[in-house]
């Protein structure tokens, strides 16, 4: 992110970017100036949506509601009341803001998907209700007496300067965000709202107050659109378009990021007028066809918006640190007396490199399963051992290295293909499919089963190692234990009879006992059927007394290894590692 | 006696609402489908129900013999529809969704819904200026009998009259047809199995080594599918033209969202629901505030029962 | 990938200017009139029809031999689309304003359309001509703008009065209950505003039902069904959406109230387009009566029969005649004022008084302006489906068919 960023060149650029605003100004006429008022209001409607929509990642479809609500203000003020539009916007983005916190109140029990489609429903409620108000159109009311005080200049620039002064201090506001605390504690909660909140933050307060500056700001947008526009009607300010050029704007510009939304509408407010003017009076659907064309093009070669894509395009080394060293087994500091285990290699994996942006995940990482042996991974939290899975498993992609199946390079397969050729990976934190029942999860375990008439058997066999998924086996699989859901999560791996079983974390979160079983049972599996076991786990004892020989992972580099008896000896692991 | 008038108004609009409700209830199955698998939202979804209804419109043109065959020949062309929009859904899926969701961006932090939010608007713009273009302005339907006419219901030795438009009536049984059998599509059978596993956790499902992608593009043509059959059954009493597929998507999303996410089922209830409340509601409220009640109602459900009505998990993250 | 992008939105923008001037550099000789109406969006096939209309009026004018006081100019017409919100009408409105050549305009189809439109001409002193129907259109002390259509607030009860009439010599009692359903739109509400306030009282009508719904009506059983408890004389469909309009007409008759048992009477031109016949069936449709600001003539027979065949429309409507009549108003007014200016243009327009040249193409006798620009003594088109066809049937001396009224019973 940019938090860290100079505010210095941030203000520069904004500063320059509205001097550049004034003088296009000056230096255009009438029916461009009110391009210049669209670009504005959009742009800021963009701003305000992305304070919720990019920074915290709440996606709202109902950003109209604050827009319309400032557009109302404004309107019925200066119709019924009489009362200036110089009062009406202030008030306009007082009633955005509030209505944000009505419905933030309201709406923030909800989560994700669930959050975004309640959004659509308040401005949508609004529209045949300002209709049945006998609001359905309401224009600003010609005044020749006192032009300037009712905001009708007679020089047409006068209303783009004030919306360019408005848009300037929008993005202010949203640069500031982006470097304060709320705009950091926004951010945690787009990536974790669980983990903000055990940070510490107050994510309901956080979120109230973002959806009330986020609020008034559309009420402002909508306040100026009534000013320049002149008639409003619900559709127009209510309706889903205007829910969805907000959305538009910030989503081509790039989420996130206060400059998103600003080129987002930079470039699609004239666009899509230049097309109107075009097209419009002779080739009717024309421009909506070519709009829609462009929007797509671009977001399917620039998924992240343009002005990611700019970035990333200016600056691709500044965000990822220089090449090492080629990758090599000595890089790994083998354990003084280690001695190779015996049987052939089930599973290679050779010097590999995982990033993600600038952050080293795994480096250099290699490693070797052995036929019928169980190997452990151990290592502090972060030290990359989940993503080494991810990694083998093809779900998180590789920067460098090679992974070989019985000798076969797996690492550019589709992660779906790699189960089909004996890889199962059991994830952490079980990952059952809840709403499907024991059976059906375990059917689900069959897919990569080689011979599809084996599946009866394969079932057979998980309900014989765990006999309490067979009593269960009609129960939804999101109402088990967590013992039992780790129970049907192996029983899940093993169904599809693989070559290498991989464990991630199977004792997470249980107790002790079930602790016990678990690991009983993945010897069971070693020693009767000699499945070959891949675990990873932070448990470092207990796993280590079940493996064959173990790997110390930390962060991102393999550390160490040995057999078992070398590693339960070794002191500076247990003292470093293994807490003891 | 003086009841007979509120009862008989009380069991008409509740005929309306269920008929309606059954064809909503249809929409929302498909949409369902595709939001409940794959949690792309597909603004796209009316303008292609919208397709539909030409597709419609045109079979009819061509294969039926006069107005009173009409509508069983609407019937014939829905299911072929559903076909050539199973098709096209992949094809959608395949050449636009997939380069921006799915597989490729299981892992990414925002899961590919950005780009796809997009997409889908893009390709509604398209959908929706294209099809101006090359259908025209007009308002057109599907003439038929059945459309026009309704069977005569006397209660109560003929103190209660219900008029059942036979259009609609057929069209809710076709909807209900087609709503079972993607209901056994998805219990029954092993595709379902893996839709639903993929809708419940796609990265565990990658696991087990389904084909996630392969996965999405049958949701998304069999949600396609699913919504072009309710598109030929609107057209045989609705006048549409180009920009009508967007008067049912809000609805659409509504009932998917009231019903609970990820059930073929509980998505037809909630598009049932839809129906009922919206037609009901003019019992109480004026009819101008139809559609504010269904959002009321739908926010109130929302607020009560976060997971929806029938929903049984809530959003994962 | 990306330089190609760059490279497309410079392009883009380097365009942009070339465009807007082009067409303002455009060669200065003809008369340059604007067309604004929606020819994108839900309301597309509205603005096609009055594309129709204006696009021939222009033809005949220049055929004709131009304008000959200046010259025997040639008329041309800049077309704009108002598209689906009134934010496009808005800037559609500013690139006509800011083109300096144009002497006058027209549209904008819905009052909300036209309200935003003129915002925009009066301050540019754009002339401008509307048909549509808002008492507001008039009401704000514009000097720019012109209505030739009834407003809102005369346009029912002056279609009621003489229908009432003929309904009681026909039936032998005159109608005394009225059941109305419209939808919400603007122009619908503020017809039924001067009504709802003690007109249908002065009609000696009693309102037995008054309901509003939301565009688009998803069905129209829980309307009908009140409206076959409340058993009205007369039935009053307000409707914008071709999709609503049948609806309620099929339900209606599915009720068995259709085909004339309740007489219907709706102040919609979309009631009389061709697609509501194709939508709905001759047989739905026969005695319906419509009520527009404008519809065919007897005394225009050979001009709409010549205006059918080259439009390609089966007959014409409010939006293609009123289009057609626009543009020959403003050719008659230019022969008049002599000079292609506005202001000249705009006392000429306003100074009309004739019942000859532009007037025969509305309704109604004589074609003159008030002071504030609604036109005069305005008379509503009253139209009825006959045959599978909407015939004129009020004011008498256009009508090209008997009114007839069912029996009761």
């Amino acid at each position: 992110m940019q938090f860290l960023s100079p505010p210095g060149r941030q203000l520069a650029a904004l500063a320059v970017l509205l001097l550049c605003g004034v003088a296009v100004t000056f230096t255009i006429h009438g029916y461009e100036l009110l391009l210049v008022c669209f670009v504005g209001i959009w742009a800021m409607l963009g701003l305000s949506w992305n304070i919720l929509g990019g920074y915290a990642g709440l996606v709202s479809f109902g950003h109209a509601a604050f827009f319309g609500g400032g557009a109302y203000t404004v309107a019925i003020l200066s119709h019924d009341l009489g009362i200036t539009p110089w009062i009406g916007i202030p008030l306009g983005a007082v009633v955005g803001a509030a209505l944000g916190l009505l419905i933030g109140a309201v709406t923030f029990r909800l989560k994700g998907h669930y959050f975004s489609l309640a959004m659509l429903a308040y401005p949508l409620a609004l529209i045949p209700l300002f209709t049945w108000a006998g609001w359905s159109e309401v224009a600003l009311p010609l005044e020749r007496e006192h032009p300037l005080r009712y905001m009708q200049f007679s020089d047409p620039r006068i209303m783009p300067l004030i919306v360019l002064a408005a848009l300037g201090a929008a993005l202010w506001i949203c640069l500031r965000i982006e470097r304060t605390r709320l705009g950091l504690q926004l951010f945690a909660i787009r990536q974790n709202e669980l983990a903000a909140q055990c940070a510490g933050i107050a994510t309901l307060r956080v979120k109230l107050i973002s959806i009330a500056i986020s609020g008034g700001m559309a009420g402002l947008a909508g306040g100026l659109y009534a000013t320049t526009v002149l008639v409003v009607t619900p559709l127009s300010v209510f309706g889903m378009l205007a829910s969805a050029q907000a959305l538009i704007v910030s989503m081509f510009g790039g989420l996130g990021a206060a400059w998103g939304p600003l080129i987002g509408a930079i470039i699609l407010v004239p666009a899509a007028e230049l097309l109107n003017a075009t097209f419009g009076g002779r080739l009717p659907g024309m421009q909506g066809v070519i709009f829609g064309l462009a929007i797509m093009a671009v977001i399917l070669f620039r998924p992240q918006g343009i002005y990611w894509a700019v970035r990333d395009h200016l600056a691709p080394r500044g965000r990822v640190p220089a090449d090492h060293g080629a990758p090599s087994e000595e890089a790994a500091v083998p354990h003084p007396e280690y001695r190779e285990a015996p049987g052939e290699p089930l599973l290679v994996v050779r010097g590999i490199d995982v990033r993600f942006g600038g952050l080293h995940a795994l480096s250099d990482v290699s490693l070797e399963v052995r036929r019928g042996e169980i190997l452990g991974i151990i290592g502090p939290n972060g030290a990359g051992k989940t993503t080494l899975f991810k990694a083998i498993s093809g779900v998180v992609p590789l920067a460098a290295g090679s992974i070989r199946l019985e000798g076969q390079p797996i690492e550019r397969l589709s992660p779906a293909r790699r189960p089909h050729l004996g890889l199962a990976h059991v994830p952490e934190g079980r990952q059952v499919f809840g709403d499907l029942t024991v059976e059906e999860n375990l059917q689900l375990g069959t897919t990569a089963l080689r011979d599809g008439r084996d599946a009866g058997r394969s079932l057979e066999r998980c309900y014989a190692l765990f006999p309490v998924l067979a009593e269960r086996r009609q129960q939804l699989a999101g109402s088990l234990s967590g013992g039992q859901q780790q129970m049907l999560a192996i029983g899940r791996g093993i169904a599809s009879r693989p070559r290498l079983l991989m464990l991630d974390e199977p004792s997470m979160g249980l107790a002790p006992t079930i602790v016990d079983t678990i690991f009983e049972s993945v010897q069971r599996l070693n020693r009767e059927e000699g499945l070959t076991v891949l675990i990873v786990e932070q448990r470092a004892i207990e796993a280590i007394e079940i493996c064959d020989r173990g790997y110390v992972l930390s962060t991102g580099e393999v550390v160490m290894r040995g057999t078992r008896a070398e590693l339960l000896a070794d002191k500076t692991l247990r003292e470093a590692y293994l807490g003891a | 006696m003086g009841y007979t008038g509120e009862i008989e108004a009380l069991l008409q609009i509740l005929a309306a609402g269920l008929l309606l409700g059954c064809l909503y209830g249809l929409m929302c199955a498909g949409l369902g489908l595709i939001f409940g698998i794959m949690r792309v939202i597909n603004f796209a979804q009316g303008d292609f129900m919208m397709l539909a209804m030409y597709f419609g419109l045109t079979g009819v043109a061509l294969f039926a013999p006069g107005r009173s065959w009409a509508f069983a020949t609407a019937m014939a062309v829905a299911c072929a529809a559903a076909l050539v929009f199973y098709g096209l859904g992949a094809l959608t899926h395949w050449a636009l969704v997939s380069r921006v969701s799915g597989a490729r961006a299981v892992d990414t932090a925002d899961a590919g819904h950005t780009g796809q939010l997009i997409l889908t608007l893009g390709l509604s713009l398209v959908l929706q200026n294209g099809g101006l273009m090359l259908f025209g302005s007009s308002p057109v339907s599907i003439p038929s009998d059945a459309g026009t006419q309704s069977w005569t219901l006397e209660l109560l030795g003929g103190d209660i009259m219900l008029f059942i438009n036979q259009a609609r009536a057929f069209s809710a049984l076709m909807a209900v047809a087609a709503v079972l059998l993607a209901i056994l599509l998805m219990t029954r059978t092993g595709i379902g199995r893996q839709l639903r596993a993929v809708a419940s956790n796609p990265i565990a499902a990658l696991y087990m080594g389904v084909n996630v992608d392969r996965a999405f593009r049958t949701a998304f043509g069999i949600g396609l599918a699913l919504t072009a059959i309710a598109g030929v059954c609107v057209a045989t009493f609705y006048p549409f033209q180009a920009y009508s597929g967007f008067d049912f998507v809000i609805i659409m999303y509504a009932g998917v969202v009231l019903g609970g996410m990820g059930s073929v089922g509980g998505a037809f209830l909630g598009g049932l629901i839809i129906g009922l409340v919206q037609q009901l509601s003019t019992l109480v409220l004026p009819a101008q505030l139809q559609n504010t009640a269904v959002f009321v109602v739908f926010l109130a459900v929302l607020l009560i029962r976060p997971q929806g009505l029938f929903g049984r998990s809530v959003e994962r993250a | 990938m990306t330089t190609i992008t760059r490279r497309g939105l410079l392009g883009t923008a380097l365009a942009m200017p070339a465009i807007v001037h082009g067409t303002a550099r455009a060669q200065s000789a003809p008369i340059r009139l604007a067309l604004l109406a929606p020819l994108s969006g839900p309301f597309a096939r509205q603005g096609e029809l009055m594309r129709t209309g204006a696009t021939l009026a222009v033809e005949d004018v220049n055929r004709n031999g131009g304008i000959k006081a200046l010259g025997g100019a040639t008329l041309e017409l800049v077309i704009a689309d108002a598209g689906a919100n009134v934010e496009q009408v808005t800037s559609a409105a500013q690139r006509l304003a800011a083109d300096r050549e144009l002497l006058a305009g027209m549209g904008a189809w819905a009052s909300s359309f036209t309200l935003a439109a003129t915002e925009v001409t009066e301050r540019a002193k754009l002339p401008w001509i509307t048909l549509s129907w808002a008492d507001t259109i008039t009401a704000r002390g514009f000097h720019y703008v012109l209505a030739s259509s009834p407003p809102s607030s005369r346009i029912i009860p002056a279609a009621l009065e003489p229908l009432l009439a003929l309904a009681g010599k026909v039936a032998g009692k005159k109608p005394s209950t009225i059941a109305c359903i419209n939808d919400d739109t603007a122009v619908n509400q503020a017809n039924m505003k001067p009504l709802r306030e003690g007109g249908f009282e002065k009609l000696g009508l009693k309102t037995v039902m008054d309901e509003n719904f939301s565009v688009p009506l998803s069905d129209a059983t829980p309307l009908i069904q009140r409206l076959r408890r409340a058993r009205p004389d007369l039935v009053l469909l307000g409707t914008t959406a071709t999709s609503d309009s049948r609806l309620l007409l099929q339900t209606l008759t599915e009720f068995g109230l259709g085909q004339g048992k309740v007489p219907v009477i709706a102040p919609s031109a979309n009631f009389g387009t061709p697609e509501m016949l194709k939508n709905m069936g001759a047989n739905y449709l026969e005695g319906v009566i419509g009520v527009a600001g404008n519809w065919t003539s007897k005394r225009q027979a050979a001009l709409n029969a010549d205006l059918m065949k080259r439009s390609g429309e089966p007959w014409l409507i409010q939006d293609t005649l009123s289009l057609y009549g626009h543009v020959a108003l403003i050719a008659d007014a230019l022969e008049r004022a002599g000079k292609a200016d506005r202001d000249a243009l705009m006392a000429a327009l306003l100074a009309t008084d004739t019942t000859e040249g532009p007037a025969r193409f509305f309704l109604g006798e004589r074609l003159r302006f008030e002071k504030n620009g609604r036109r005069a003594d305005a008379v509503p088109a009253v139209f009825q489906w006959k045959n599978g066809k909407p015939l004129t049937v009020l004011p008498e001396a256009d009508a090209e068919a008997e009114l007839s009224w069912p029996r009761p019973g």
